[in-house]
């Protein structure tokens, strides 16, 4: 597993709001280690059991917690995380979705100087299967097991791990790091995570189209990754220039098409399946070349 | 967010960027006010890109001349984009050519300044091009490093890096994704003017602009009307010419939905993301939009539930079968409260398909049947 397991704890940063509540009680249902909340003018309250806090450098302070998930709304997301970079927060989890891609950016200036994980913006979260969850990924969906998922999408990476459940082949962890064009961590810095860590043998990367990030994906996967890496592209028949729901979801200029990434990916040796179908087939025969060697 | 040429200039000027003098036309007769001579340029407002090439620049000498342009070219139509508008300016005497804009770049999660020492370029398939990555908070030594790489040097160089910083001004304090200037022109009396511009505003940034309150719906001209109604309820909806209606929650699945379609051999007529939380309102609006499309033959309605409760998704489905027979929908529905959507949708005969690749097969199926009933 990456990035957090069942000690992680974890405040909550608008758990007040109507969608922070709904899912904070969904985190603490699924084992979350969640020791505060923060909702300025609303501290000395409690939120399904939960302190809340005036500020993160109090819940800092106060709990010892070392990542923060955020549920603000848009234009008030790059003050809280700032805010919690600030504080001492070591992983930012950003659900937020609209964020204006200015503001994104200087966060991620702030983070990059800080040494601070950044997950997001728009995106579902980080999923532990059996440890820990933090975001708004349904935990039901996703069984313990060796395969490392990165994605860029919500609902589709819970339709791949549902199929690879199904089959059998469950998930050490699940990042999904979003649907904006400018984000935080990306491909290379969780490849090479999942490629360090003892529990994943297979990682599956389920990218789309827009950007060249599946194709710089490609490069680090060819001089870097020693574990097999089955990838999947949605948005293989989208018309060019048309934004496809994701902000970042766009070919442009011709750049940034399912084709292009799927032939760097496949040039790098990955695994390139063309339904959710086949990433299961994929990742069963990868499985099992691996039990044979 | 795209605006036309004459509501980027006037931006560019409040913040001190030279733009050359000029007039809004949407009459011929209207040249006759015009308040500087001839020669004069008149240019076609539109959204899309391609004007030049596609005719909608033209010179006049004088006014006889200009109305019968003006005639022409207010009836054209570029790139599907309607011309909404001429813009009137004296024809500038030209001793150079430059490009110059600011973006965001993905993937170094930064601004970055583009810059050539050649104008009136299509700047992704020049050569001679130079980008400097604009870090925050911003400092104006970016722009003289950008006037520097571009090759400029003495009084120019000082002229096009000032003219830089403020074009990054107004990119960072109007929240746009684009400001661009191409050509930015030296006259041959070595003023450094924006000879063309273009904006495009970011379109997740707009609730805290007030200078774009209102403008949303007179720049979606280039959307069908139903995309253009989609986007104002805040729905993503992409028309595609086949005649299967995909309805999805979440832009990846629906992407990974349509793919799937079209490669177990059906045709998709509709990519729409009703979105993670969706509620029955729009829920509901959504199945009526794509229904609307009189290409559809089949709804092919898939919904993993995360944070969409199966129930809320079910009672939109309810109400829709009211008004529209069943036999056109195919359902995918799994997720939270999925017995109780089940139990709602029970009496309609509705048959709901927990996993996704055999609702895409039905739904193939279906349309070959119904596609073939029509014709």
């Amino acid at each position: 597993m990456i990035l957090v397991n069942k000690d992680t704890k974890v405040i909550v940063q608008g758990a007040t709001g109507k969608m922070g509540a709904a899912h904070t009680k969904r985190m603490l249902a699924y084992g979350t280690k969640i020791v505060g909340g923060v909702t300025p003018g609303k501290g000395g309250t409690t939120i399904h059991g939960v302190p809340v806090f005036d500020t993160v450098r109090e819940a800092v302070d106060a709990t010892g917690a070392t990542a923060s998930v955020i549920f603000v709304p848009p234009y008030l997301a790059l003050d809280a995380g700032c805010e919690a970079a600030a504080a001492g927060i070591g992983l930012i989890v950003l659900i937020t979705e609209g964020i204006p891609p200015q503001d994104t950016a200087k966060l991620v200036a702030n983070t990059r100087a800080r040494d601070v994980r950044l997950i997001g913006p728009n995106c579902p979260g980080i999923i532990t299967p059996g440890e820990t969850l933090l975001g708004i990924l349904p935990g039901v969906i996703f069984k313990p097991g060796p395969v490392g998922m990165i994605s860029r999408s919500g609902t589709l990476t819970y339709e791949i791990a549902l199929v690879l459940s199904d089959a059998g082949h469950g998930q050490s962890t699940c990042v999904g790091v979003g649907g904006d064009p400018v984000k935080g961590m990306g491909y290379p810095e969780l490849l090479s995570a999942f490629n360090d860590d003892p529990a994943t043998e297979v990682i599956v990367l389920i990218g789309e189209i827009g950007g060249s990030a599946e194709e710089e994906a490609a490069t680090f996967i060819s001089e870097r990754i020693k574990k097999p890496v089955v990838a999947y592209i949605a948005g293989q028949t989208a018309p060019p220039g048309k934004r496809m729901g994701h902000a970042g979801a766009i070919i442009s200029g011709g750049k940034g098409t399912a084709e292009s990434k799927m032939k760097a990916l496949k040039a790098a040796g990955a695994h390139v399946a063309t339904t959710p179908g086949e990433v299961v087939e994929m990742v069963t025969t990868a499985r099992g070349q691996l039990l044979r060697t | 967010m795209n605006l036309y040429e004459y509501e980027a200039k006037s931006i560019f000027s409040q913040f001190g960027i030279n733009i050359p003098p000029g007039m809004r036309v949407t009459k011929p007769e209207e040249l006759r006010k015009v308040f500087f001579g001839y020669p004069l340029t008149l240019k076609c407002q539109v959204l899309s890109g391609g004007r030049g090439k596609a005719g909608g620049i033209k010179f006049a000498r004088d006014l006889k001349e200009g109305e019968a342009l003006a005639k022409q070219l207010l009836e054209m139509t570029i790139g599907g984009s309607r011309t909404e508008s001429l813009l009137v300016e004296p024809k500038v005497a030209i001793a150079r050519e430059l490009y110059l804009s600011v973006t965001l770049d993905r993937e170094q999660g930064c601004p970055i300044f583009i810059g050539s020492a050649e104008g009136g370029i299509e700047i992704e398939s020049s050569a001679n091009v130079v980008t400097v990555p604009i870090p925050y908070p911003y400092q104006p030594y970016v722009a003289r490093d950008l006037a520097k790489r571009m090759g400029l040097s003495g009084n120019l160089l000082s002229k096009v890096a000032d003219l830089a910083t403020r074009l990054y001004n107004c990119f960072e304090k109007m929240d746009l994704d684009l400001a661009e200037v191409n050509p930015l022109v030296v006259t041959e009396g070595e003023e450094v003017v924006a000879l063309d511009g273009k904006i495009i505003a970011n379109d997740d940034s707009l609730g805290r602009q007030p200078y774009f309150k209102g403008w949303q719906s007179k720049h979606l001209v280039d959307l069908s009307d139903r995309e253009c109604r989609s986007r104002l309820m805040g729905l993503n909806l992409v028309e595609l010419d086949g005649n299967i209606g995909i309805l999805c929650n979440g832009a990846g699945l629906t992407m990974a939905t349509m793919d799937m379609v079209k490669k177990f051999g059906g045709r998709p007529a509709t990519f729409l993301d009703v979105g993670g939380g969706s509620d029955q309102e729009k829920t509901l609006f959504a199945l009526e939009i794509v229904a609307e499309n009189p290409n559809v033959d089949v709804i092919l309605l898939n919904i993993l539930g995360g944070i969409t409760a199966c129930d809320d998704v079910a009672g939109a489905l309810v109400n829709f079968m009211k008004k529209s027979p069943e036999s056109r929908l195919v359902v995918r529905l799994r997720g939270n409260n999925q017995e109780i959507a089940e139990k709602m949708l029970a009496e309609s005969g509705l048959k709901l398909i927990p996993d996704l690749e055999p609702a895409v097969k039905e739904a193939i199926e279906k349309s070959r049947t119904l596609a073939g009933a029509r014709n």
